[in-house]
């Protein structure tokens, strides 16, 4: 060091904090207001309104809005706070910062209009389609840029262990969101991933568990680390072990994708790693925790006085308690009982309420009076939202658990003769719907406490006046050489490109050994000859089940337990997927599994069941999708699909779109008469929309049947 | 019994293998490495969210 140096003065840019913290509040009131619109869709169905606010359409809505609108602006908010503070240099650029905050708001506007529409890839927490998948990865290199401009003029020569969180996060979300979204357009508004079956699976879960790890956890510990100390004024209780939390964690977690298909038609080997390495996780999440609980440790006094200090402990012990809990589900004999139940849901809710809810609440109220120069207006109004938000996270996640167990126990339920107890699915969903308006009722108090907290940010951000920028002053960066007994690590840590490369590697290790071999090597995929391509029909049958979301509610993906065999027919088989682009295993069971739904019913059960679910099914809580019985179906683009299928290999024929329409044609006659011939009568029944989605389920997980060949073909 | 281990002993996965004994090594040398690390220097570095060289500190 050398003896004396000149200060330079500076400023921290903190309107940019401040309209992240504004976005943030407003998205977050309108996430949880979707999700408390589809809790109560489940228990009424008649606030299904119209075709574009169904379930299926907006609980994308719902998670896309509270994961990337309301934690993903959390997360720039705190990011955009922290980063200037800990490298004692202002954002790279103020341009570069407004263009990310626009940017994200406008993708978010596009999801929230696109998503009602219909406009899904489906893939769960990646619906948006290929033009916003386009402007999210131009915004995130916006965000990158403007970060490591940052940390490239910095005055302070290390990287705080938050600043590693962020890099983490960066560069794997980058690496998640390429991967995940190599898909080939269609037109506009429609896509066809690279991937299928059960390779678009292991793909989706691999994206799907890395978006809560890399965008849900690694960003908000980044948080934690440096807002906790600052709230608690005192430093983080073991700074080395925050660094064994961040190189383990980023190195286990991206194994841990597989969890989510286990008992499926994954290759064994490929779930054994996912459950393996869920458990590992247990040791750096919950190194993690305790980092953060201990860190107050001969504080606990101000805990009991500081609201902040209270979201904060709670927040962090939300974490623990999910992820201790998530490796727990990732045992298989567990997760047999807990997946396609309500107990996932709760599970994931312990996270996002209690772990990001909570901690984003916490922060907002420490940061509002020091960006505005002045004291919360009420602690008094924080206190009481603390406590609605606990106890809106309690009635929200209790009842879903005992709804999990319960829909599960009932599933799996024989009698002494051998037979299924609840072999009618829908008495398993009628018993668990007063634990849905229990946790309707937690979601309610839950956002009526959001809407307490932004009336109380509004009072504290009127009684001061916005400090836009805050003036520093800091000693420039010297360049200090590197002596021989400098280790490693104190190497990497001044490095950002180094520990930009070094977690890529880290990260890549396990997406490489896991999803490269699924890729390569055929036996993981074994063919069956009688399984063939969708025909035009059944493929546009196909889009309308995705465009109405129905993978939300209905799972095709029978597992190899005697319950789920009597239930719904023969356990599913890799090989019966390799068409399917994208898969549609789902992750829910609201409603039964539909792989071997083709051929159980007559074609004019579909029609009036879709028409008015209860007069097929009394008492069931699926919405009537009347709008497809008076639509037309647009085939304009079915030649562009088969096209672009073509391209991937799907053996198909067709080399006009004459032969297409005439195809389509020829298929949905036959299925307007056979449905005339049931007592269905309805003038041009064979251009309607309704007739292309019988086609594509009478079709489901009939190819491995001999009589569904032939009547396929 | 050990004949049937002895079996099975080709059977073992290796991506299994490789992954827990690359993270093994990760861990391990890493936590080697940062155990260390200068303790005067730890201390430094976690105090660095405490010192964020604002002239005005509002209330």
């Amino acid at each position: 060091m050398s003896e004396k140096t000149t200060l330079e003065h500076f400023s921290y840019d903190n309107k940019i904090v401040r309209d992240f913290g504004i976005a943030t509040t407003i998205w977050g009131i309108v996430g949880m207001l979707v999700g408390l619109l589809a809790a109560l869709q489940l228990i009424w169905p008649d606030f299904n309104i119209t075709q574009y606010f169904t379930f299926g359409r907006i609980r994308p809505l719902h998670t896309n809005a509270v994961i990337f609108a309301f934690v993903g602006n959390g997360i720039f908010m705190g990011v955009y706070y922290s980063l200037q503070r800990l490298l004692k240099a202002r954002m790279w650029s103020d341009l570069l910062s407004k263009v990310h905050f626009w940017g994200w708001q406008a993708i978010i506007l596009a999801a929230a209009i696109t998503l009602p529409l219909g406009y899904t890839s489906s893939a769960e927490y990646a619906e948006l389609e290929w033009p916003i998948d386009l402007g999210i990865a131009l915004i995130w290199i916006v965000f990158g840029l403007n970060m490591f401009g940052t940390i490239f003029k910095r005055r302070e020569q290390h990287l705080y262990v938050a600043i590693w969180f962020y890099i983490g996060t960066w560069v794997t979300v980058t690496l998640l969101h390429v991967i995940k979204n190599l898909e080939i357009p269609v037109h506009m508004w429609n896509s066809i991933p690279v991937f299928a079956g059960v390779q678009d699976a292991l793909i989706q879960w691999w994206y799907g568990h890395n978006a809560v790890a890399f965008f849900l956890t690694t960003p908000y510990l980044g948080l934690m680390y440096y807002f906790l100390p600052k709230a608690a004024n005192r430093p983080v209780y073991s700074y080395r072990l925050s660094i064994v939390h961040f190189w383990a964690l980023i190195f286990i977690y991206i194994w841990a994708g597989p969890h989510h298909l286990l008992y499926t038609s994954l290759p064994d080997w490929a779930q054994s790693l996912g459950t393996v390495f869920s458990i590992m996780l247990i040791a750096p999440s919950w190194g993690g925790m305790l980092n953060g609980l201990l860190t107050l440790r001969g504080a606990w006094d101000k805990v009991r006085q500081d609201p902040i200090l209270k979201f904060m402990v709670v927040a962090i012990t939300a974490y623990g308690m999910a992820t201790l809990e998530g490796p727990l589900l990732s045992i298989k004999s567990i997760n047999a009982i807990s997946h396609y139940t309500d107990w996932t849901v709760a599970h994931v809710h312990v996270g996002t309420l209690g772990w990001n809810g909570m901690l984003t609440f916490g922060i907002l109220y420490w940061l509002w009076p020091k960006l505005y120069g002045t004291k919360l207006f009420s602690t008094r109004l924080a206190n009481t939202h603390f406590w609605m938000s606990t106890l809106g996270t309690i009635f929200y996640t209790v009842p879903l658990y005992w709804a999990g167990w319960t829909q599960s126990m009932m599933w799996k339920q024989f009698t002494a003769d051998g037979f299924l107890a609840y072999g009618n699915f829908l008495e398993t969903v009628t018993q668990i719907i007063p634990m849905y308006g229990l946790r309707s009722l937690g979601g309610a108090i839950y956002v009526l406490g959001v809407f307490l907290m932004a009336y109380n940010l509004i009072k504290t951000a009127r009684q001061g006046s916005l400090i836009r920028d805050t003036k520093a002053s800091a000693a420039p960066l010297q360049d200090i050489p590197m002596t021989d007994g400098v280790s490693w690590h104190r190497w990497i840590e001044r490095r950002p490109i180094q520990m930009l490369v070094a977690s890529a590697l880290v990260v890549l290790i396990g997406g490489i050994v896991e999803i490269f071999p699924m890729l390569v090597i055929d036996k993981n995929v074994p063919t069956i000859a009688s399984v063939q391509p969708y025909t035009p029909l059944e493929l546009e049958g196909r889009d309308l089940y995705i465009r109405e979301g129905c993978v939300s509610c209905h799972s095709q993906m029978i597992r190899p337990f005697r319950s789920e065999t009597e239930r719904y027919g023969e356990f599913s088989k890799s090989g019966e997927f390799v068409y399917d682009r994208p898969f549609l295993w789902g992750s829910k069971r609201t409603g039964p599994d539909l792989h071997r739904i083709g051929n159980k019913y007559p074609h004019s059960w579909h029609y009036n069941h879709m028409l008015d679910p209860e007069s097929m099914s009394p008492g069931s809580i699926m919405p009537s999708y009347e709008w497809m019985i008076d639509q037309d179906l647009d085939t304009e683009y079915t030649f562009a699909k088969i096209k672009v299928l073509k391209y991937l290999n799907t053996p198909y024929e067709f080399t006009a779109d004459e032969q297409v329409q005439k195809a389509i044609n020829a298929q949905a006659r036959r299925i307007a008469k056979e449905l005339n011939e049931q007592g269905i009568e309805q003038e041009n029944l064979e251009d309607k929309e309704i007739v292309a989605l019988i086609a594509y389920l009478q079709r489901m997980g009939t190819d491995i049947q001999a009589d569904g060949v032939v009547n396929n073909n | 019994m050990y004949k049937y281990i002895l079996e099975k002993l080709g059977d073992f996965d290796w991506m299994a293998l490789f992954a827990l004994l690359t993270f093994f090594f990760v861990f391990t040398l890493s936590a080697y490495l940062i155990f260390i690390k200068d303790k005067s220097e730890v201390a430094r570095l976690s105090n660095l969210p405490l010192d964020d060289c604002e002239d005005l500190l509002p209330q």
